[in-house]
């Protein structure tokens, strides 16, 4: 029996937003059930090869899950219950959009054990939700926590992205006004990445002028920090904000190098000292070619990771296992600390910390 | 059989670049037989990929064409190929000095050229028979008849016989050929006495060890002699001697007075054969070596170094692996605090810098950084020593210094008369002296100015050709010391020196040249955790200051579903990044901030 997180991937989307790169595709709601299908299959396959397995944070993330349809979602569920042991689950988490949770969907949730939803609302704003192309308007999202809040999820997390395309720091400020006047307890505050080849890159390429500069981008993290914090959400990782006694578990998992089991197309694992992903191809996956490539980590792969992942956090890392030459001139240059034996970034050091991380490992 | 001169004639061709030496040698390979047109990549003679590349001839060669003239005779033709460029001066020198006559060629349409004067008058300070022939006649803007006048005009050449020709079409190479016979006379050695044997070129051969290059001037050498270098000193056993056909060898038993071939005496390094020495017999040497030899000094030095430390070795190496076909190339190791190990390099001029350093890049997969050129500076010190100076960090102390003198040189440019006045600007600000002020044929004039060759290397070209939108052309030729106002600039980044970017500069110009170069800095130093403050200083006298500003972002949103990868895959082209960077100090400075301190706007 093997004790780790489990990421459960659904690569469906209602629409591909503007400024996504991830595995996930739109216009292929017909292929939902032939996905879960294979999705039990490697539930199965991996339940035998670890000789079961049983989770301590589950995360069901996307692509857009809350897209399946309410039986879909229960059949999902039910191949979980299935395969992995959820008795010692502390945190099961789903990821959904606005517009696309209904009251029966929610239900399904409650009935299989989701205790913390995780909601993508990206903006308050629907001149921005548009520019972004979203399928939702502020108005569905604020109603959609409001109703499961209702239905009894009080353990909800939303999404806010940053430095949008014309997003001035009062429209941010706005945004994060709401938020906080809804019944959550952690936001993830982000800025936004343009990535190649998605439409954001056009636009950026075409009408750099409406992006903020690296100051404003600056300013507006700040602003997160400052306003939330004001409010009770306390920065305990680089883009996460939560009221004490709700940060996310199964994000921990990832910062201290816990293992995970990722399940489902193009997902990722980390399973005794063995990084590994899933194909991102649908067709090679519902073929049942799962496996795409094995990492293998070498001493130095594991220390880079801790550094890299064990700084974004509020716990930061050991402070012995640094290189003290270096660590020290950061800390008179009053980018880290280091207090019991702990060493962790500034504010302004959160603000760079890959140069940070650079001149560490 | 006794060997005669009378049928022997040996001849360069000389051209400014670009006016088609190098198809007419071609031609001439062809017609005579030497080679079939079949068997012709275009330019037999540049066999090295850059000289082809470029259009230019780097090393000489010679080769033999046996050519059967109207007379029914038949002649031993020696084709000397000679360097086209200024930096090779002293080798096309060498090479002339091989010969009795030359060939110059003059492109139709072009005229006469600043290097078609310069190749005319060592020519003629050689003595040698000059048959002019006017080529590209077959371009639409061909002038042949203004070009033979300017030829009488400018240089006092007979031209009335003068062959009208396309290399590049293969019009008019029999009268060219015929020519040679008639009008170049045979050499007139003397076949009994001491051996002299001149070398105009040494290379590497893998298997028979450095090989000289000669013109038999007086007496034989054959395969068992036991020969001297006369200025080298050292003395070496014949094991081959023999002519050149292209791209091969023909061993002989001897090579006689007048003739022009190869001498191998199994000499592993190729610095013992020095071109414009004379080779002759160790037991019966010739009193006299044959006049002209001086040893080739660099002028143009610079630092170079592998971007990865770890390739130190390679281009080590490397260097030696060119020096043995390039005697003129020198290096010794150097450390810069800056750059780590790498070597001080001397060249003949900027356009053999630029090739070495082509040459290590292409040849060798290298990745170089480059510190800015210098010339060699005399340092008269308080105490009455002299030094010489090619490395700024080797300065003494001010104190210690009584005064310097900087190299000058006799520069030549040829521009349309439309650019005069940019020209003139240049070399004012280049801090020239006017010389001299002449109006050519085809509406150009020819500028003749002093100019400190230290401005010369510090992007001269660069503004002439830009500033005149390509059409000038320029020479130099080293004139000698002056005695100048020099000092030394150096850089410091966050209050700490960079020894790779200190640069000898005359007082006049240090505030520009410090406050230009802390600005390009400025550009190219990527923002780090800290401030770095740039300053560009004199003694401990600041004179320029940037800043750097501080990193104020850089950091990866998210992860996402526990795919670390992307941040891994960014980490990792970040962390190559940096290793590509040198540490000056607290301060990370990439490799082209060393190539910063050249290139200004």
């Amino acid at each position: 029996m093997k004790d780790c997180s489990v990421y459960i991937h659904i690569s469906f989307c209602a629409r591909k937003c503007a400024y996504c790169d991830f595995v996930s595709f739109a216009d292929a709601a017909h292929q939902i059930d032939e996905y879960l299908a294979a999705l039990e299959t490697e539930m199965q396959t991996a339940c035998r090869s670890y000789g079961g397995i049983k989770a301590s944070t589950l995360f069901v993330g996307g692509g857009t899950p809350s897209i399946l349809e309410t039986e879909q979602l229960a059949r999902l569920f039910s191949s979980i219950r299935t395969f992995i042991s959820l008795d010692e689950c502390r945190e099961f988490t789903v990821e959904c959009n606005p517009g696309t949770l209904t009251p029966e969907k929610l239900a399904v949730l409650r009935e299989y054990g989701v205790n913390r939803l995780s909601l993508g609302v990206q903006t308050f704003d629907d001149r921005l939700l548009r520019v972004l192309g979203r399928i939702h308007t502020s108005r569905e999202a604020a109603d959609t926590i409001s109703l499961a809040h209702d239905m009894g999820f009080h353990n909800i997390s939303v999404d806010l992205m940053h430095s949008l395309p014309d997003q001035s720091l009062d429209d941010l400020q706005a945004s994060l006004e709401t938020a906080v006047s809804l019944p959550i307890r952690h936001l993830s505050c982000y800025s936004l990445i343009v990535e190649e080849h998605t439409p954001m890159a056009v636009m950026h390429a075409r009408q750099p002028q409406r992006f903020p500069s690296e100051d404003d981008s600056l300013s507006m993290q700040r602003l997160c920090t400052a306003t939330l914090a004001r409010h009770g959400f306390e920065r305990y990782e680089i883009s996460n904000y939560a009221q004490p006694g709700f940060e996310s578990l199964h994000n921990f998992t990832y910062w201290r190098r816990g293992d995970y089991l990722g399940l489902g197309l193009a997902a990722h694992s980390l399973m005794n000292g063995e990084r590994f992903s899933n194909t991102e191809s649908l067709d090679d996956y519902l073929n049942g070619l799962r496996r795409n490539e094995v990492q293998t980590l070498t001493d130095d792969d594991v220390y880079e990771e801790t550094v890299m992942l064990g700084l974004r956090t509020r716990e930061g890392v050991r402070a012995d296992i640094l290189p003290p030459k270096a660590l020290s001139r950061l800390v008179r240059q009053g980018l880290m600390t280091v207090r019991d034996g702990r060493a962790r970034v500034t504010e302004d050091g959160a603000d760079v910390l890959n140069a940070i991380i650079l001149e560490l490992i | 059989m006794p060997h005669t001169q009378e049928n022997i004639r040996n001849f360069c061709i000389i051209a400014h670049i670009d006016h088609g030496k190098s198809t007419l040698a071609d031609r001439l390979l062809e017609v005579t037989g030497v080679m079939a047109q079949r068997d012709m990549t275009e330019q037999v003679l540049d066999s090295m990929e850059l000289e082809r590349e470029r259009g230019i001839t780097i090393k000489s060669k010679a080769v033999r064409l046996p050519y059967t003239a109207k007379d029914g005779k038949t002649y031993e033709y020696n084709l000397i190929d000679t360097p086209g460029h200024v930096d090779f001066t002293y080798e096309v020198s060498r090479a002339l000095a091989a010969c009795e006559g030359v060939i110059l060629v003059v492109d139709a349409s072009q005229g006469i050229e600043a290097q078609t004067l310069a190749n005319v008058y060592m020519a003629l300070d050689h003595n040698l028979e000059i048959l002019p022939v006017i080529n590209k006649i077959d371009l639409p803007s061909a002038q042949p008849e203004v070009v033979k006048q300017e030829i009488e005009d400018e240089i006092g050449l007979d031209t009335t016989d003068c062959p009208l020709i396309s290399a590049k079409q293969g019009i008019g190479i029999e009268e060219v050929l015929e020519m040679v016979a008639t009008h170049i006379p045979p050499p007139q050695g003397d076949p009994d006495a001491p051996l002299q044997a001149l070398i105009f070129d040494s290379y590497y051969d893998n298997y028979r060890g450095a090989i000289s290059s000669v013109r038999i001037k007086n007496g034989r050498v054959r395969v068992g002699d036991h020969i001297r270098m006369m200025a080298g000193g050292r003395e070496f056993d014949v094991t081959e001697v023999g002519t050149y056909r292209p791209g091969s060898y023909a061993p002989c038993e001897c090579l006689n007075a007048g003739e022009v071939g190869y001498i191998a005496a199994s000499i592993k390094d190729i610095a013992d054969i020095r071109v414009g020495d004379t080779i002759t017999h160790a037991d019966a040497p010739a009193a006299e070596p044959l006049p002209g030899y001086k040893p080739v000094l660099p002028m143009v030095y610079c630092g170079i170094y592998p971007a990865d430390g770890a390739d130190y070795e390679t281009l080590k190496d490397a260097l030696e692996r060119l020096r043995l076909n390039d005697a003129s190339l020198s290096y010794e190791p150097e450390t810069s605090v800056a750059l780590g190990y790498g070597f001080r390099c001397g060249f003949l001029g900027l356009l053999h810098m630029e090739i070495i350093q082509q040459r290590l890049e292409r040849e060798f997969d290298l990745d170089l950084v480059t510190t800015a050129p210098s010339v060699v500076y005399n340092v008269i010190k308080t105490d009455g020593t002299k030094m010489s100076i090619d490395d700024p960090t080797n300065l003494p102390p001010m104190t210690e210094i009584d005064y310097m003198e900087e190299p000058f040189v006799d520069a030549q440019v040829i521009t349309p008369a439309d650019y005069v006045g940019a020209v003139m600007d240049i070399c004012q600000d280049k801090r020239g002296t006017f010389r001299d002020m002449k109006y050519i044929e085809g509406g150009r004039v020819l500028l003749n100015y002093d100019l400190p060759l230290n401005e010369v290397i510090f992007d001269f070209f660069d503004q002439l050709k830009s500033r005149t939108r390509g059409y000038a052309s320029f020479d130099y030729e080293l004139k000698g010391y002056v005695r100048s106002d020099l000092v030394r600039l150096d850089m410091l980044l966050n209050g700490e020196m960079c020894d790779a970017l200190s640069i000898i500069v005359h007082k006049d110009r240090a505030y520009a040249r410090g406050r230009s170069i802390a600005e390009k800095l400025r550009e190219v130093i990527p923002r780090q955790l800290f401030e770095i403050p740039i300053q560009a200083a004199i003694g401990g006298k600041v004179i320029a200051r940037e800043t750097v500003k501080a990193l104020r972002k850089d950091v990866l949103a998210k992860c996402y579903g526990g795919d670390i990868t992307r941040k891994k895959k960014l980490l990792e082209k970040q962390k190559e990044g940096k290793k590509r960077m040198r540490q000056v100090g607290s301060v990370e400075v990439p490799s082209e901030a060393f190539m910063a301190v050249l290139k200004m706007d």
